[in-house]
């Protein structure tokens, strides 16, 4: 690096500068703090007040073997917290780590600029994490002190004013604000080119693809959202709201799980009858690859299959809010001719246990020969003895099935449907458990219906010859105000409802005002879930489609990319001027010349004029002295006394004397 | 007429023995219609110089003597009341020559020296409310002593600046002192000296300086000094837009000396030091006597090409 270049880069850093950089850095790492290990925190405050002291000259810069031993320490830790260097938990830590340590050994501007454009990425990469509608008004803010840092940097009349700084930044914002929006609106989404790993999220509450007797209870204790779901139509009545997860259908005794056959794919026969309902869903994040929807699922999204046991499923986990169209059949008739293995599914029980309900199934089937009468006769049996519906059943033992049907006859919607289950496979009739959600809180104030996790349900579903599929609901002959009106009232008032999440604001529903507002707090999310973070794919496409008739979309992104590559020309030509260089033809050709005697051992010091360069040349090569004149005096006349002179002609003579010198290799 | 400048140049070297540098660096200056400040220890010739180059150009010479107690109107001149006829009547002083040599100027006050200074940057003086044009060409050589600084008045930047140059004679070399001691050259010979150019063949050459060429290339070149000297941390301040331009007039009266139509970089690099020598300070030293070193690193490090 020559004394120019230094002198150049290491520009002192302005005091506004430092400081938007300190405040910029607070605001971009306060929404990382929730999957931040603690240290990086305490590393952050420590590099802060070290280069607060480097700046009020009571503390050194780092030398080298204490940055060395901070990057080492800070990759163990890294390495340790999260485990391994992989992963996009781990590349934020490193990230934000580098983001904090470069600051101690800031020193000029571009230390600084680089600090700067580390918190642009750092904020983004905030976004993978949490892209709500507060987190995204909460960005601005970050964004705005990384600008003003920016400008703060810069030796200007503001670099002493940071208020100045703060609403020139603000305003550069809002000049930006139209340029975003043009191309949030048309910029292509693009598939990623490789599969980047989601958050893993920790706790994330939801079905599992298994169910043991309490499962599902759980969920009732939980008021998070699971997804919304806005009709095209009228609303259905909430005793149809199914909403289908999974099916599960093997039985150990105690636990329902998927039956390893149900994952291969192999597309179920049923018959299109009834009238459709379209509905679009807006799915919270699950980290489970299935998708929820009413039966049944006439057409799924681009990215899912319509499984064998008739559940949506999509390649890929739902690690982010998903927002996909269902168009579904309620009617529909699934299945009549049944399919073998389907049916070998449905009928499996564990070898032994349960005998009590076992004899009891066989009885019954003796009494009620035809499925459907032995399945009303269940039913009616749920509904006459003294069965009780709560969320906190007693524990069972080995035969859970039995100690419910006989003994306690306590339970929640899993142990209605399982034991319903149990009963009819143990009579003959093949039948499984579904689970997903039933019902939904309807928000007036944006037409949807919310579903949360205490909506979380399972139901019977058993086949017959001819009809096919049906779904029974045990637990509506139980606590049928679960089905019409919700869990709240199901559970009534000695049983308190989400009492161990008082935090949850839908625990606090009969309070008017807090509700409304609650409602329109979800519906406003709701929007920007749809009309923001969904607004892609196929979506985008059809805005765009509406916009522009049936324009040909590929042709329209190739303008769009040209427009886009056209502007850059612009600005690189404007950056360049190519055209200024036409001159330059001499000065090519004279760092030719200068490379040529370099091999010569003639240096050119970058003060030295040709004149005196071709003096000193012509003194140690006096053989070539001649040539290296004409070579100089052509090159004078043309550059500096104005003589029109084509390029060929001093390029000539540098060729002339290219020939006259010895050839040599070497460095040059 | 640039072989009558030539014998000029050859005429002064024989009295003044062994500066070739110097001359032709001062008739450079006057040639560009600049001021010239000479910057020498007494006794090295500075008055020399300045006769002698007003001989050879054929110049009125005047010389004014700075001493603490120098008034303005004895630079200027003063209105005498004529009793005959009832009017004040106008004596004109020193300055009205075309060659002044103002000698010690650092020893008068700086009302005094404000006076001639002015008078250098308009070409005329204003006395008691009349403006009076001084002759043309007008020419001022200042000298100072830059050692024995007791009791005078340093000249501030400001009026640095207006001087297109500041050279110093610096010791003869052996061969010319051995020449000088042997009674064969020195003041004795300044009488011998005949004009050689006159009033109007030195106005025709100062004419044709300006349209000396000065290419694109070469002004890309004095742009890359003056932008170094005013981002390079180890510059106090920078060179004045006066001071680019000063550069390049000077630059450009050196290549019509070298028989040139068209400026090339060396000429930029011959008259450099002479011309931002005193325009520069170090940052380590802003009150300190010139950028000596940082000229020298102008010249070396800034691309020429």
């Amino acid at each position: 690096m020559t004394a120019a270049q230094s002198g150049a880069a290491l520009q002192p850093i302005p005091r506004v500068g430092l400081t938007w950089l300190l405040i910029a850095q607070l605001l971009v790492i306060l929404p990382h703090l929730g999957h931040l290990p603690a240290w990086i925190v305490g590393l952050w405050l420590g590099c802060a007040g070290w280069r607060i002291q480097i700046f009020r000259m009571r503390a050194p810069y780092p030398n080298g073997r204490v940055k060395a031993a901070l990057m080492l320490g800070t990759g163990l830790g890294v390495y340790l917290s999260r485990g391994g260097p992989v992963g996009l938990e781990a590349g934020v830590v490193l990230l934000i780590a580098a983001f904090v340590l470069k600051l101690v050994e800031v020193r000029s501007r571009r230390d600084a600029l680089v600090v700067v454009f580390l918190g642009f990425f750092a904020l983004a990469t905030a976004c993978l994490f949490e892209d709500g509608i507060l987190a995204a008004l909460y960005y601005l803010l970050p964004l705005a002190a990384l600008l003003a840092a920016l400008i703060g940097l810069q030796q200007s009349a503001l670099a002493a004013n940071p208020w100045a700084t703060l609403r020139l930044a603000g305003g550069l914002l809002l000049q930006a604000a139209p340029l975003m929006l043009l191309l949030f609106l048309f910029f292509p989404r693009f598939e990623p080119l490789w599969t980047l790993p989601g958050p893993r999220e920790r706790g994330v509450t939801g079905l599992s693809d298994s169910m043991t007797p309490g499962d599902i209870a759980e969920l009732g204790r939980s008021g998070e959202l699971a997804f919304r779901v806005g009709f095209e139509g009228p609303l259905p009545e909430r005793s149809r709201l199914y909403w289908r997860a999974l099916t599960l259908e093997h039985f150990d005794g105690r636990r329902w799980s998927q039956a390893p056959g149900a994952q291969q794919l192999e597309p179920p026969a049923w018959e299109k009858r009834g009238e459709p309902l379209a509905y679009s869903i807006v799915m919270q994040p699950s980290n489970q690859p299935w998708l929820y929807s009413l039966d049944v699922a006439g057409s799924a999204p681009d990215d899912a299959r319509l499984m064998d046991d008739f559940r949506l499923q999509q390649r890929r986990p739902v690690t982010q809010p998903l927002l996909y169209r269902v168009v579904s059949w309620p009617d529909a008739l699934r299945e009549p001719e049944g399919s073998a293995s389907a049916l070998r599914r449905a009928l499996q029980l564990p070898e032994r246990g349960n005998p009590q309900s076992r004899a009891w199934a066989a009885e019954l089937r003796r009494r009620h020969p035809q499925p459907e009468a032995l399945v009303q006769a269940l039913l009616d049996h749920f509904n006459r003895e003294p069965f009780h519906y709560t969320l906190k059943p007693p524990l069972l033992g080995r035969d859970s099935i039995d100690e419910f049907l006989f003994a306690s006859r306590q339970g929640f919607c899993e142990h209605f449907s399982s034991a319903m289950t149990f009963v009819l496979r143990a009579a003959g009739i093949p039948a499984r458990v579904v689970t997903g959600y039933q019902g939904g809180e309807f928000n007036p104030a944006g037409n949807y219906l919310l579903v949360h996790q205490f909506d979380a349900h399972a139901w019977v579903e058993y086949w017959q010859p001819q009809q096919g599929w049906s779904a029974v609901d045990p637990t509506f002959q139980v606590a049928p105000e679960r089905i019409e009106r919700g869990l709240q009232q199901a559970l009534g008032e000695e049983q308190g409802f989400l009492e161990e999440a008082p935090l949850s604001l839908a625990r606090y529903r009969d309070i008017g005002w807090l509700n409304r507002l609650r409602l329109s707090w979800d519906n406003l999310n709701y929007g920007w879930q749809r009309w923001v973070l969904g607004y892609q794919g196929e979506q985008q496409l059809q805005t765009l489609r509406s916009w522009f008739g049936n324009a040909d979309l590929r042709l329209l992104g190739v303008a769009a990319v040209a427009s886009v590559a056209a502007m850059w020309a612009v600005v690189a030509l404007w950056l360049f001027k190519p055209w200024r260089r036409e001159g330059d033809a001499q000065q090519r050709l004279f760092r030719r010349f200068e490379r040529l005697l370099a091999r010569h051992g003639l240096q050119r010091g970058p003060g030295e004029g040709p004149r005196a360069f071709a003096e000193r040349a012509a003194r140690q090569l006096p053989a070539q002295a001649g040539a290296i004149w004409a070579f100089v005096v052509l090159f004078e006349a043309q550059r500096y006394a104005g003589r029109e002179g084509a390029p060929g002609e001093l390029a000539r003579a540098l060729r002339r004397l290219r020939r006259t010198l010895p050839w040599r290799v070497g460095s040059g | 007429m640039r072989t009558r400048l030539e014998s000029c140049l050859q005429s002064i070297d024989r009295v003044l023995l062994g500066k070739e540098l110097q001359v032709r660096l001062a008739l450079t200056c006057l040639l560009a219609r600049g001021h010239l400040l000479l910057e020498d220890l007494p006794g090295m010739g500075k008055t020399t110089l300045s006769h002698a180059l007003a001989r050879v150009l054929g110049l009125g010479f005047q010389r004014i003597q700075f001493t603490a107690d120098l008034l303005p109107g004895d630079i200027l001149g003063t209105s005498v009341f004529d009793r005959e006829s009832g009017q004040f009547v106008f004596y004109p002083g020193p300055i009205f020559a075309e060659l002044i040599l103002a000698d010690e100027i650092n020893r008068a006050t700086p009302k005094s020296q404000s006076a001639l200074l002015e008078a250098m940057e308009e070409g005329q003086v204003t006395i008691e409310g009349a403006t009076r044009p001084l002759p043309a060409p007008f020419f001022v050589i200042a000298t100072q002593n830059p050692v024995s600084q007791g009791g005078t008045f340093a000249l501030p930047e400001s009026q640095l600046d207006r001087f297109l140059m500041r050279l110093s004679l610096g010791y003869p070399a052996r061969a010319a002192e051995r020449a000088l001691l042997m009674g064969g050259s020195g003041r004795q010979r300044l009488p011998e000296l005949a004009p050689i150019l006159d009033h109007a063949l030195l106005a025709e050459i100062q004419a044709e300086i300006p349209r000396v060429r000065v290419s694109d290339a070469l002004v890309d070149y004095v742009l890359r000094l003056v932008e170094a000297t005013r981002s390079q941390p180890q510059f106090a301040w920078g060179l004045s837009p006066r001071g680019s331009l000063a550069l390049l007039a000077a630059s450009r009266a050196w290549a019509f000396l070298a028989g040139r139509d068209y400026v090339i970089p060396e000429d930029v690099q011959a008259v450099l030091p002479a011309v931002a020598g005193h325009r520069l300070r170090e940052r380590a030293d802003p009150a300190g006597h010139g950028g000596g070193t940082l000229v020298q690193w102008l010249l070396r490090e800034v691309a020429a090409v």
